[in-house]
């Protein structure tokens, strides 16, 4: 059998990565080049990297940054923030990115899940579902960078975007961003049991076991994190980190 | 142009244009080390005593504090020894890092390890990447020999901030008289010289300087009256084997190389551009060190010397990559590399302050004064 994919989540902010509490609190990490660099030392199985700021500034993706970055990265790169068009959908693609993560698109013109898939194959077509937690206890859907709500279901919006030619989602719980209290794994486990393709979990990992619960108890194929992969100790202190080979045979 | 000579004793020669010799053929960096460790190694019962001393001051200083010190870890061999030794004498240290995003894969592993295993806490000062990179190609482009400088800078900067915000009293370093007293002036020269810096970056960068940790001139000597910088490597039996055995069997520690080479940019500064642009080979200085304090032999250390700095394929890779990150297309790499080499002394600095010859006058009744606060 084949282990679960681990994935650190990097987001970029203008030039620079940071890491956020619940989509807010932006944390500096440094320059994207050199992280990106260090996890590929590190042998990871590969990397989500979001630019939070793309949608919301209204742009599309930074291509010569991106350039920069994937020109030290040799593991499988995922890219999402501001991918509108086919042509931004190319021009990822040829710049050596393996899969484009849509989400505000997803939301706002689905035919691009489509075209994606059709051009790429499903496997580099995936989407991203932000989930907030309503008053009431509703899962809905969030776009915009957790900005705008949409009233969409997030299990409903997943099997909608299988249907259009989704090769993967991913589940990201705006609550648990950045709390390393736990992924959300019964919204997961609702994602995963109701579509065929992969869900990456994501938000909310504080160590290892979580991780290893998502996948055991929420069904996920994979599991993103961020702050467990970027941070050390009680303060916080910034450093990369990956588990090696042994550990993530122990764990997962 | 001067005759080519190197020292009888260590390997250290006219790339550095200040050396000078005795009549024995021995050069004033070996004359430096000798005083140095005439002044600072305490070694037997008085060392341990000196020690013992030390520990206490800084444990009473440090009662109903979170931390009684202050570290900085790069995830090279002497500060990670630092925070070895710090924890094996019970001192509760805090651990600082600057990232100025340069560390290698091997610098972060070195430092979750043994932190981890050492239980020590890490705080992480992450430099504004578009500013350093500004600070960094200004200091390329001013062609003196001392890019390193605003790291350096930086991280005494950080280390003395840290310790007035916590309340701490004493900044353990890795400085030690016994690996790293060769070092010449005219190499690098500055670090403590925010003027210099900020002069520098103002003829040389591109955008203003807003959150770069510095220290001026007051805050330097205050510094000097209210924390205690302590190279601490000084009072025991440092040495570089017995160091690099403990790190690699007691914390998982792995070795990248060469000193300083944790860092890719200091890798390839040291290892490339110093020796291609400036005919510093800054080995030199580290192996004379080591020839003084017994080490090594002068004959293995001109045998080291015969190798490359690191495999060239490796320079190769890390010039493309210095570039990229820097910012730089090939042929404005090429500029660098072929502009007029140039000096601390050509540009503003507190320097040039201090050399008046009524600050000079000046010296002898303030460091009078600076020793009774201390």
């Amino acid at each position: 059998m084949i282990r679960p994919r681990v994935i650190p989540a990097l987001l970029l902010r203008g030039q620079g990565l940071v890491k956020t509490v619940k989509f807010k609190e932006p944390k500096y990490l440094g320059d994207p080049i050199n992280i990106v660099r260090i996890f590929n030392d590190k042998e990871v199985d590969e990397l989500v990297l979001l630019d939070i700021t793309a949608t919301p500034e209204n742009r599309g993706p930074q291509f010569d940054l991106l350039k920069n970055i994937t020109s030290e990265a040799f593991i499988p790169l995922a890219y999402g923030g501001g991918i509108r068009s086919m042509n931004d959908v190319r021009k990822l693609l040829s710049i050596g990115i393996e899969k484009l993560i849509m989400n505000t698109s997803a939301v706002e013109n689905p035919s691009l899940i489509r075209e994606t898939a059709d051009h790429a194959g499903s496997q580099a077509a995936v989407v991203s579902i932000d989930v907030k937690k309503g008053l009431l206890g509703k899962y809905e859907v969030f776009t915009h960078c957790g900005q705008k709500k949409t009233w969409l279901d997030p299990v409903k919006h997943a099997v909608e975007m299988e249907k259009m030619g989704a090769g993967e989602i991913i589940i990201n719980s705006i609550d648990r961003d950045g709390t390393m209290q736990g992924y959300d794994v019964e919204l997961v486990r609702k994602v995963a049991d109701s579509v065929q393709v992969p869900v990456v979990a994501c938000g909310g990992a504080g160590n290892l076991f979580d991780v290893s619960e998502v996948i055991k108890q929420g069904h996920a194929s994979a599991a993103a994190a961020g702050s467990i992969f970027v941070f050390q100790g009680p303060l916080r202190g910034v450093l990369i980190s990956y588990p090696t080979p042994k550990e993530l045979k122990e764990f997962i | 142009m001067t005759e080519y000579r190197m020292c009888k004793r260590c390997v250290m020669d006219t790339s550095d244009p200040e050396i000078t010799f005795d009549k024995n053929g021995v050069c004033n960096h070996c004359h430096t080390y000798d005083r140095l460790v005439r002044e600072h190694i305490v070694d037997g019962e008085a060392g341990r005593q000196r020690l013992e001393k030390l520990v206490a001051d800084i444990k009473r200083a440090g009662q109903g504090k979170q931390y009684d010190c202050v570290i900085g870890v790069s995830g090279g061999v002497d500060s990670t020894y630092v925070a070895y030794l710090v924890k094996k004498l019970g001192l509760r240290p805090l651990a600082l890092h600057l990232d100025n995003g340069w560390d290698s894969e091997l610098a972060v592993k070195n430092i979750e390890e043994t932190l981890k295993r050492l239980e020590i806490d890490l705080y992480t000062e992450v430099l504004d990447w578009e500013e350093f990179r500004d600070i960094q190609s200004a200091f390329l482009k001013a062609s003196t020999p001392d890019s390193e400088i605003p790291t350096d800078h930086a991280i005494v900067a950080i280390l003395g901030n840290m310790a007035a915000k916590l309340g701490v009293k004493y900044i353990l370093i890795g400085n030690n008289v016994r690996t790293e007293t060769h070092l010449p002036s005219a190499w690098s020269e500055g670090h403590f010289d925010w003027k210099y810096i900020r002069e520098l970056h103002k003829r040389f960068g591109t955008r203003p300087l807003k959150t770069f940790p510095h220290f001026g001139f007051f805050t330097y000597y205050m510094r000097m009256i209210t924390q205690k910088r302590i190279a601490i490597l000084d009072y025991v039996h440092y040495t570089k084997k017995e160091a690099l055995r403990v790190l690699q069997e007691e914390l998982g520690w792995r070795y990248y190389g060469g000193k300083h080479y944790e860092s890719i940019y200091t890798r390839f500064y040291q290892g490339y551009i110093l020796p291609v642009k400036f005919g510093y080979d800054k080995r030199r200085c580290h192996l004379s060190s080591l020839i003084c304090s017994g080490e090594m032999t002068r004959e293995q250390a001109l045998e080291e010397l015969e190798i490359p700095t690191y495999s060239p394929s490796m320079q190769e890779e890390d010039r493309e990559y210095v570039a990229k990150k820097l910012g730089f297309s090939d042929e404005e790499f090429n500029t660098v590399m072929n502009a007029p080499k140039r000096s601390y002394w050509d540009y503003p600095s507190y320097g040039h302050f201090m050399e008046q010859p009524i600050i000079q006058a000046m010296i002898p009744s303030v460091k009078k004064v600076m020793a009774l606060f201390q």
